[in-house]
């Protein structure tokens, strides 16, 4: 018996527990509930970006045999949308369209031709209004308003002025300012958008199968647009076809098809195309950023001002939040007080953006780190002296009061320095080739939820029976992350059980306990506290009657897992015994683990909106890119990426590694190829060739170091691992790129036409200068 | 994805059978892999009630020798050609250049005959039905305005097949079956310079099979496209080279283009440098020709200046390259 111990999973690479599923095809997915006898949905799409909605007369649609049912926006009277502050969206047009393909019509029909042909026989009538597709035009004086409670177009504003930015700049030895601007992009997320819905209606009872990352927000916004009691409904999320923020928002998709499904009285499956997918938007917004940055000749920050302009969509989306973060998440990541931000969030006539991966920080970060790179290369220092001149010390609170607890920062830098040989290699590479590095930071979920209302953060459920098996049951959203194997892991490794005696069932609305969602990176920290509190209720209870079987005090009972004992000699209980001992008297056991963040996470009050920002532990990330330019096309091949990552304890090594290697590659998306295009608001890249994220092909080899800076109030001291990554690509690569060829980019993304321009505008005023050179000379 | 409309479908053994079914069958096409038109027909662009499934037809697959040159079918797929010994030896451009084509996915279904008739392409054209309907539609289908060029009354739609400029630096046959039997012309004949109607065939013309001389055999070639990706993307530029050299001379030099123009392009002026060496100054030259001849229009969200410059580099790369080969 002395050779038994508790069984650990907690560090150690665990394939993902519905990983089987996947791979063998078996795992259902929205579209896979569609069954012969359902109905198929499909949506009606506005061809104009901006108009009142006078008429849509479906009477002659409603006719055609085998259309069940036919939507518009009169049929629903409520809006919706993510912030409690901003529901200013209809699920179909009810007075207005606001951008080219919002739904205007819904139908379900027996078959998709039917359904096509029902909306072929629909017809809108309306009166266009002048339409706005960039910022500008929006924020022009004579724009009319998209929304009268926006009055200029503005979804939020948001200054700041902290500390004593123009001390700073008298103080600095080096100011410098510069203009960027990153096109707007898209999560691209495999699955298009997909919901199933059955309404019965014999019980007046909903059940919704929505492709979100967000099942409770689906639920609230079901509730409100349906005008249906919320104990009548019932969401359940099928497995997901990834989400990387796209699918935090209620999407019309999933309202639609459940008041379609509701009309018809019964069961509709609403799958959208790609192109479709693309229209409801929901990605990062293009971004003009203006930087200027005051450095001491020793690479120390001592001022930033900022000022960043989104454009937004139609409607208000996450916008508030999204322009917010760009604003607090300049701190956190270096030590630095004194930072001015003027941030603008603008309503034009384009789909909704909304919070994609890196939400709000990706391109603020770009434009800081690529301005620090073009610093240290003016005042002559190495990229990694002017970060290591900045570093914070944990704990301690940034200026505008963000907690942080654990900082493993300076660890990633000396890692990927060592790594990549940038000491011996930078500036001694071949023609050509060059390396650029920088750093990263984000959030481990958000400690103030946008749907306040007092519950814990997190709440989890154990279930033990006659059987032994433990099922864990949580709200938490698994969309493919790992949501569902790290709870698992961390329930297991307190009980010191195999995971297999753990069964995960996770976000059925009528079995799971409620869970925020998979966003802002707060599964693994708030879910993975709960699930590790409500293992440690149930060890308390297990334990207790071992004590009582074995006559001896609970606290000299030793629990190894699967075997409880008093005593190195005592032969003890096993699981199995301990767990029918636990039963008798009172049945079934279930306990609960909870979560909830402290107050002094929850951001400041410098400024209105302070508080989106505060996190309970940021992770850090350093990267180094290797870039070959080829002089002729201007085409950029990275040949290596070394990034390091501080996620606090590494729950899941493998899973931690590849969220870490996901968000590099989609970092590099969207610094070298990937931008939506529109023709007067109607979106040309609305499919796989035209948007062109990365393949296999042009996709680096990417080195992973996990950096284990372990938070204290982390579950095991963990921190997020899925995010903090990917905006340091950015500035990496144009730093690489100005390393390679002497040129600098500062508009994303740098596809070849766009650094060809800049590469022959460099050769001319190269040319330039040394004629005007020689002629001094002479 | 959009869904697939019904339509019938017809398996012909025969090349004479599939010719037949064209003639006796309501809006028929003709489907091989189907990786372009099986889009285009889920995008509304085609809409047709009977396809011909060209796939059984055993005369149109298979690479064969045809004196010294080479038979290769119309069905054969891409995969097969670029991974052909002999086509790789006799015809390297050819073999590259289906093995440039899209995606290996693409290339196991995508035909030698469907590359050859793929459509042009343009950002304006390749989009849904919705997208079009909300633009008023364009020149090239269902509309009176193009959106590249809104003041002229051309389209200007970019072939986009990576195959055809090596085909035609090798001088390939092609022959095809129709209402009217069957015929062989040299493969540039089948092209004319309209991105709204570039295929000089007539209605019912079906590619039995391509043929590629004894006479051109063995001659170092090569292919390559400009694209953003490594795979999937359709050439933004392409460029195929034949190039003997003899001593010092260059004795036989042919340069090809693709994705440029409404149809496959051969560069005209090359004869210029034969029977000379090539050195800097002969490499700008034929740079700057291909420019000049190359006229990409915005169908692409990639700038057609770069586009142009781009085939100039790889032209002047690609000759460079195979002069230097065999130097």
């Amino acid at each position: 018996m002395n050779d038994m111990g508790p069984v650990q999973t907690i560090g150690v690479p665990t394939p993902l527990v519905d990983g089987p599923e996947k791979v063998t095809g078996r795992a259902m997915f929205a579209a896979d509930y569609c069954v012969a006898d359902s109905l198929v949905g499909r949506i009606l799409r506005s061809p104009v970006a901006h108009a009142k909605v006078k008429k849509v007369d479906v009477s002659k649609a409603r006719e055609i045999p085998g259309v069940k049912a036919v939507l518009t926006g009169e049929d629903c009277n409520q809006t919706f949308g993510v912030l409690p502050i901003a529901q200013n969206e209809y699920p179909l047009a009810k007075y207005r369209v606001r951008y080219r393909g919002e739904p205007i019509a819904a139908v379900a029909a027996v078959d998709v031709a039917t359904a096509q042909k029902a909306l072929d026989a629909i017809t809108f009538e309306y009166e266009e209004l002048p339409a706005y597709f960039t910022a500008e035009e929006a924020r022009a004086e004579d724009a009319i308003d998209l929304h009268e409670e926006r009055p200029g177009n503005i979804e939020r504003d948001v200054h700041y002025d902290l500390g004593d930015v123009e001390d700073g700049f008298a103080k600095a030895d080096l100011v410098m300012e510069e203009e960027y601007q990153c096109a707007e992009i898209a999560q691209v997320q495999s699955e298009p958008h997909a919901t199933y819905a059955e309404y019965d209606t014999q019980r007046d009872k909903l059940t919704v199968w929505p492709s979100t990352q967000v099942p409770f927000y689906v639920h609230l916004m079901l509730e409100r647009t349906l005008e249906m009691e919320k104990s009548r409904i019932r969401v359940i999320k099928p497995q997901l076809g990834g989400g990387f923020g796209c699918r935090t928002e209620t999407l019309n998709v999933e309202l639609i098809c459940a008041m379609l499904a509701r009309a018809a009285g019964g069961r509709v499956g609403l799958v959208v195309s790609r192109e479709e997918t693309f229209i409801t938007h929901r990605g990062r917004p293009e971004t003009a950023v203006k930087m200027k940055i005051g450095m001491r000749a020793d690479g120390k920050l001592l001022a930033a001002q900022s000022e960043c302009v989104q454009r937004g969509g139609g409607y208000s989306g996450y916008g508030i939040v999204t322009i917010l973060y760009a604003g607090s998440m300049l701190y956190g990541i270096y030590d630095i007080e004194a930072i001015k931000f003027d941030g603008y969030r603008v309503l034009t006539n384009m789909p909704p953006p909304g919070a994609m991966r890196g939400h709000g920080t990706v391109n603020m970060r770009f434009a800081f780190e690529d301005l620090m790179d073009r610093m240290a290369t003016k005042l002559g220092l190495d990229p990694f002296a002017v970060r290591r001149a900045n570093l914070l010390k944990a704990p301690t609170f940034t200026f505008n009061d963000l907690m942080v607890n654990s900082y493993g920062l300076d660890e990633c830098l000396d890692w990927v320095e060592e790594a990549s040989g940038w000491k011996d290699r930078k500036g001694k590479l071949p023609p050509g080739k060059g390396l650029g590095m920088a750093c990263s930071h984000y959030v481990s979920g958000a400690s103030k939820p946008k749907h306040w209302t007092g519950e814990p953060h997190a709440t989890v459920n154990l279930k033990v029976d006659f059987d032994g098996s433990v099922t864990l049951l949580t709200g938490a959203a698994e969309i493919g992350q790992g949501s569902s194997t790290m709870a698992t892991q961390c329930v297991a490794e307190v009980l010191g059980v195999d995971m297999g005696r753990v069964h995960t069932i996770s976000s059925d609305s009528a079995i799971t306990p409620k869970d925020n969602g998979s966003y802002s990176s707060r599964v693994t920290y708030m879910v993975g506290n709960a699930a590790v509190d409500a293992a440690n209720n149930l060890k308390n209870v297990l334990t207790e009657a071992a004590a009582r079987k074995l006559e001896v005090p609970p606290d000299q009972v030793e629990c190894l897992g699967e075997v409880y004992r008093a005593g190195t000699q005592d032969e003890g209980l096993t699981f199995d015994e301990v767990v029918m001992e636990a039963l008798r008297d009172t049945g079934t056991i279930t306990v609960k683990g909870t979560f909830t963040t402290l107050p002094e996470s929850q951001g400041g009050k410098k400024y209105r909106g302070a508080a989106i920002g505060g996190t309970m532990a940021f992770s850090y990330a350093a990267q180094v890119v290797e870039v070959t330019v080829d002089p002729d096309t201007a085409e950029i091949s990275v040949d290596k990426v070394w990034v390091a990552h501080d996620c606090g304890k590494a729950l899941n090594p493998l899973s931690v590694e590849g969220q870490v290697q996901g968000s590099v590659w989609m970092g590099m998306g969207q610094a070298m190829t990937e931008g939506t295009r529109y023709h007067d608001g109607l979106g040309i890249t609305g499919n796989m060739l035209d948007y062109r994220v990365p393949t296999i092909v042009e996709s680096p080899p990417i080195e992973v170091k996990i950096v284990e800076a372990e938070d204290p109030h982390g579950p095991f001291g963990a921190k997020e691992a899925g995010e903090g990554s990917l905006s340091g690509f950015l500035p990496a690569l144009t730093a690489a790129v100005a390393d390679a060829i002497g040129v600098r980019a500062a508009d994303l993304p740098l596809t070849p036409d766009v650094l060809l321009k800049l590469m022959e505008d460099k050769a001319r005023a190269d040319k330039k200068a040394a004629a005007q050179d020689s002629a001094e000379v002479a | 994805m959009e869904y697939l409309p019904n339509f019938k479908t017809h398996r012909p053994s025969t090349a004479a059978e599939a010719v037949k079914f064209f003639a006796e069958s309501d809006e028929p096409r003709y489907l091989a892999g189907g990786t372009d038109l099986v889009v285009n027909v889920r995008r509304g662009i085609e809409t047709p009630q009977t396809m011909i499934d060209l796939t059984g037809v055993e005369e149109m697959t298979g690479i064969s020798d045809a004196g010294g040159g080479l038979r290769i079918g119309g069905a054969t797929v891409l995969r097969e050609i670029a991974e052909s010994p002999i086509v790789r030896e006799r015809y390297a451009a050819v073999a590259e250049a289906a093995g440039e084509v899209a995606g290996p996915t693409h290339r196991d279904y995508g035909t030698l005959g469907g590359n050859l008739f793929l459509d042009t392409r343009c950002l304006y054209y390749n989009q849904s039905e919705w997208w079009r309907a909300s633009n008023d539609y364009c020149l090239k289908k269902a509309g009176e305005v193009c959106h590249v060029a809104p003041s002229g009354k051309r389209c200007f739609a970019a072939f986009s097949g990576d195959v055809a400029p090596a085909l035609l630096v090798h001088e390939a046959e092609v022959e095809l079956a129709g209402p009217g039997g069957t015929r062989r012309v040299p493969l540039q004949d089948i092209y004319r310079n309209d991105g709204l109607d570039h295929l000089a065939t007539q209605p019912g013309e079906l590619l039995v099979a391509v043929y590629l001389p004894a006479s051109t055999a063995g001659i170092p070639s090569t292919y390559v496209k400009s694209r953003v990706r490594g795979s999937i993307d359709f050439p933004l530029a392409g460029v195929a080279v034949r190039l003997q050299r003899d001593g010092a001379d260059v004795s036989d030099l042919v340069v090809a283009l693709t994705a440029v123009n409404p149809y496959p392009h051969f560069v005209k002026g090359m004869d210029a440098h034969v029977g000379k060496p090539l050195d800097d100054e002969a490499l700008d030259a034929i740079r700057d020709t291909v420019r000049t001849q190359a006229k990409p229009m915005q169908t692409t969200t990639v700038a057609p200046w770069y586009r142009r410059r781009v085939v100039g580099a790889l032209a002047r790369r690609l000759v460079s390259k195979l002069y230097e080969a065999q130097g």
